[in-house]
């Protein structure tokens, strides 16, 4: 057996570059966790997420004592058991994609690094797990789970009514009372949902304000999805708030597939292409990887390009030198919102809407005048009191 | 072997008709590489738990020896006990891993029988798809052409339709295989495409949910009466895990206890010999991609069946590819791929509990699969390490190009 050490050893040095692989993987994600999420014109919104926290609600001290008997237990054995435990479900996918799942993720370290919450995530592989992943904190007495995606809502909504006594945080899921749901608003589960038409107006706005020929376009996935279609039109609604003769055109890839629809970078730099050739000078790719076609060819012709969803200078590099902004859904702060009403006793059940926003300019900070970031401030504010309306339906009327 | 051995059939008839204990003895001999083969990706995987993982212990490691601790050996430690608590731990772990283990039994059994006929099937996955698809149709849509349908039949009716979807589309390479000589692999792969690019179209077009509510890629929910249901209240455990069971036994009766299968063996050990003595070897490599076939569509109409109750779009990914690992881990012996199954199923399941514990990735599961695979498939890696002869016959894992 002392010879087959030999071959054991070599196997390790093979593994090694496989760890390197692995620890830089790591390392990276860490770094752009850390990576501030600066927001440009982004502000709370008013909703339960951004409740003031100055003043606590009488409940917290009636939520501290109904802690469940586990907890209590435990506080007599260790100082530290009153802590928070927030517990994250990922939709397939991970944590540092760069995308829904890491920014829900970056809300849950936030409430680790200001509320010393104690945090775990799990990743999702197989959508036949979801309920068994949000149970393995259900059963560990989490305070808080929060489940990323559209798709975890219904085992959200299920192990919510299991767990009553746990607050459910659904990112990006819709609470709609129906047949199959007749008790929503559950008390302990927040939807948290985003007016994505604001976002879009936001983005509108600037790319009127940016135009030197009177055209922009926008580049979307199909409009039957609620929130493409509340972009797009709400780009289109802002657009005109400043210039109200400007050409906007906006284009829905409707028709193709669900599965298409988001996945056709061909098609949206083909469209955009198409734009920029008929004096388009901004572009607003909404739709995934279709938008980012659209994006690529905005920085391939050198005119601006608006990413969405999330800050896209940051998670599109081959575009950056066109992004000048991106209309964001601050899933982070949201999240972290979130996390921090049920400490104070303002949680509420059914749908939270979340904060949106415009992402820093970046390298192009430059080319916005100061006169068009005063206004994009003034409008964000206008848009948030509620004085400024986008007039976008929630859906496409049909 | 040696090279100068015995026609398959001269030697297959000298004990023409092995008993069950026999065939499990044989298995259980060759149970000592696999799993030497998953140890050993067990401890290399617990290896890069321990050199790429960050963060405190966590209060589970209290009251573990001192050395543990501070060297960060917990981890892989803590990370295997979440693996078998997730696992296993539990009346509820148990029942998820046999939903786990269900398709893997299923697709490695389809594996498995076309390695024994000498074909190399990488189609499962579209097979699969297939099978998933037709049952999924046969659920939903049929009541509503034919009439309401009682659950004995309709059940029944749904996994014999994915089964046929799925031997249809494994008999199409066969076919080209015997016709053309063009090699299976290349055309299962190639099947795959076909497949998921149909259930594509058909679940975003004419099959697709038409709930207005609806935004995905699914069918709608299939009728009560095409569900298997669960054994028990509250587990997820169905019947098509009994039927899984059930059916790696008839896959043994096939290959050891009938003419075709034996047939189906000696097509696969030579089939120079076997056209030799007679056997039509065209026919038999149709007809073992067909049953291959029969086998993974199954796996996909029992999920839809079973589990969950209608069809969408991307779910099941990599059931197919993770069979042709589970089929080699099992040494393509029914019995074998059971177990493998059940690994795998155990390694999907208890991986949540696992990242729960420790905060590993949950790509350490990939990890170890690979490795399983690297070493089961170059076994020599694990002869040579552990000092183990060869013995026993050599698998033939595909031929080459219109062999």
């Amino acid at each position: 057996m002392r010879k087959s050490l030999y071959p054991m050893l070599l196997a390790l040095a093979l593994i090694v570059p496989l760890l390197a692989a692995c620890g830089g993987g790591a390392t990276g994600g860490t770094a752009a966790t850390s990576a501030p999420v600066a927001q440009a014109t982004a502000a709370p919104a008013p909703t339960a997420a951004s409740a003031p926290t100055t003043a606590p609600a009488p409940t917290a001290a009636a939520e501290a004592t109904a802690a469940p008997a586990p907890t209590t237990a435990e506080a007599t054995a260790a100082p530290e058991a009153k802590t928070l435990k927030v517990g994250l479900v990922t939709d397939v996918g991970k944590v540092d994609d760069k995308s829904f799942n890491q920014s829900a993720w970056e809300g849950v370290q936030q409430a680790q690094k200001d509320l010393s919450a104690d945090v775990k995530f799990i990743e999702t592989t197989d959508p036949k797990d979801y309920q068994k992943n949000i149970e393995q904190f259900a059963d560990a007495n989490y305070d808080v789970i929060v489940t990323v995606g559209f798709a975890l809502g219904e085992a959200t909504y299920q192990d919510a009514k299991k767990y009553p006594k746990i607050k459910f945080i659904g990112v990006d899921q819709f609470q709609a009372k129906d047949d199959k749901h007749p008790d929503i608003p559950l008390a302990n589960l927040a939807g948290l949902v985003f007016e994505e038409d604001k976002a879009g107006y936001l983005a509108g706005v600037l790319a009127a304000s940016v135009s030197k020929s009177g055209t922009i376009g926008a580049v979307c996935g199909t409009d039957v999805v609620p929130a493409v279609w509340r972009y797009g039109e709400g780009y289109k609604a802002g657009a005109k708030s400043v210039k109200p003769d400007i050409n906007v055109q906006v284009v829905y890839h409707s028709d193709v597939g669900f599965d298409k629809t988001f996945t056709d970078p061909e098609w949206g730099n083909t469209t955009g292409l198409a734009m920029i050739d008929k004096g388009a000078d901004v572009l607003f790719g909404c739709g995934g990887k279709t938008g980012n076609g659209a994006l690529q060819a905005a920085a391939n012709k050198g005119v601006y390009a608006i990413g969405v969803d999330t800050d896209q200078y940051l998670t599109l590099p081959e575009a950056q030198k066109a992004m000048i902004s991106s209309a964001e859904k601050l899933i982070t702060p949201g999240v972290f919102g979130l996390i921090k009403s049920s400490q104070d006793g303002s949680f509420k059940g059914g749908n939270n809407v979340g904060p949106v926003g415009l992402a820093p300019f970046h390298d192009l900070d430059s080319k916005v005048p100061a006169d068009v970031k005063a206004k994009l401030q003034e409008v964000d504010k206008g848009l948030q009191d509620g004085s400024i309306k986008t007039n976008v339906p929630p859906t496409k009327p049909s | 072997m040696s090279e100068k051995s015995p026609p398959a059939p001269a030697a297959a008839s000298e004990e023409p008709r092995p008993s069950l204990a026999s065939i499990v003895g044989e298995g259980a001999r060759g149970l000592l590489v696999p799993l030497l083969a998953v140890f050993t990706a067990v401890v290399i995987g617990g290896v890069v738990i321990w050199l790429t993982g960050t963060g405190p212990a966590p209060s589970d490691v209290k009251g573990w020896p001192g050395f543990l601790v501070q060297s960060g050996l917990w981890r892989p430690l803590l990370a295997y006990l979440g693996l078998v608590q997730g696992a296993f731990g539990s009346r509820q772990a148990l029942s998820e891993t046999t939903v786990w283990a269900t398709p893997y039994i299923f697709a490695g059994l389809a594996v498995a029988l076309a390695f024994k006929g000498g074909l190399f099937n990488i189609g499962a996955e579209g097979q699969l798809a297939l099978g998933a698809l037709l049952a999924a149709w046969i659920g939903f849509a049929l009541p509503g052409i034919i009439g309401p349908l009682p659950t004995i039949v309709h059940v029944p009716l749904a996994l014999l339709g994915g089964a046929l979807a799925g031997a249809f589309w494994g008999a199409i390479p066969g076919w080209l295989k015997a016709r053309t000589g063009g090699h299976e692999v290349i055309n299962t792969i190639m099947m795959n495409y076909l497949a998921l690019l149909l259930s594509s179209y058909l679940l975003n077009g004419p099959w697709k949910d038409p709930n207005p509510s609806n935004v995905v890629a699914q069918t709608p929910p299939i009728a009560p009466s095409a569900r298997l249901t669960p054994i028990f209240e509250g587990y997820r455990l169905h019947w098509g895990f009994i039927l899984a069971l059930l059916v790696a036994f008839a896959v043994y009766w096939l290959l050891w206890r009938t003419t075709l299968g034996f047939e189906i063996r000696t097509v696969g050990s030579n089939p120079k010999a076997a056209r030799y003595a007679g056997i039509a070897v065209e026919r038999m490599i149709v007809l073992t991609m067909a049953l291959s076939g029969l086998l993974a569509g199954l796996a996909g109409a029992n999920e839809v069946v079973g589990l969950n109750y209608g069809h969408t779009l991307s779910f099941n990914i990599g059931y197919g590819f993770d069979a042709i690992t589970i089929a080699l881990l099992g040494k393509t012996n029914p019995f074998g791929v059971v177990l493998a199954a059940i690994l795998f199923g155990a390694l999907r399941n208890g991986a949540s509990r696992m990242q729960f514990l420790t905060q590993v990735p949950i790509d350490i599961i990939s990890v170890i699969q690979a490795l399983i695979l690297l070493f089961v498939a170059a076994d020599a890696i694990v002869r040579f390490l552990y000092r183990i002869r060869a013995r026993g016959t050599k698998l033939v894992l595909t031929r080459g190009w219109g062999g």
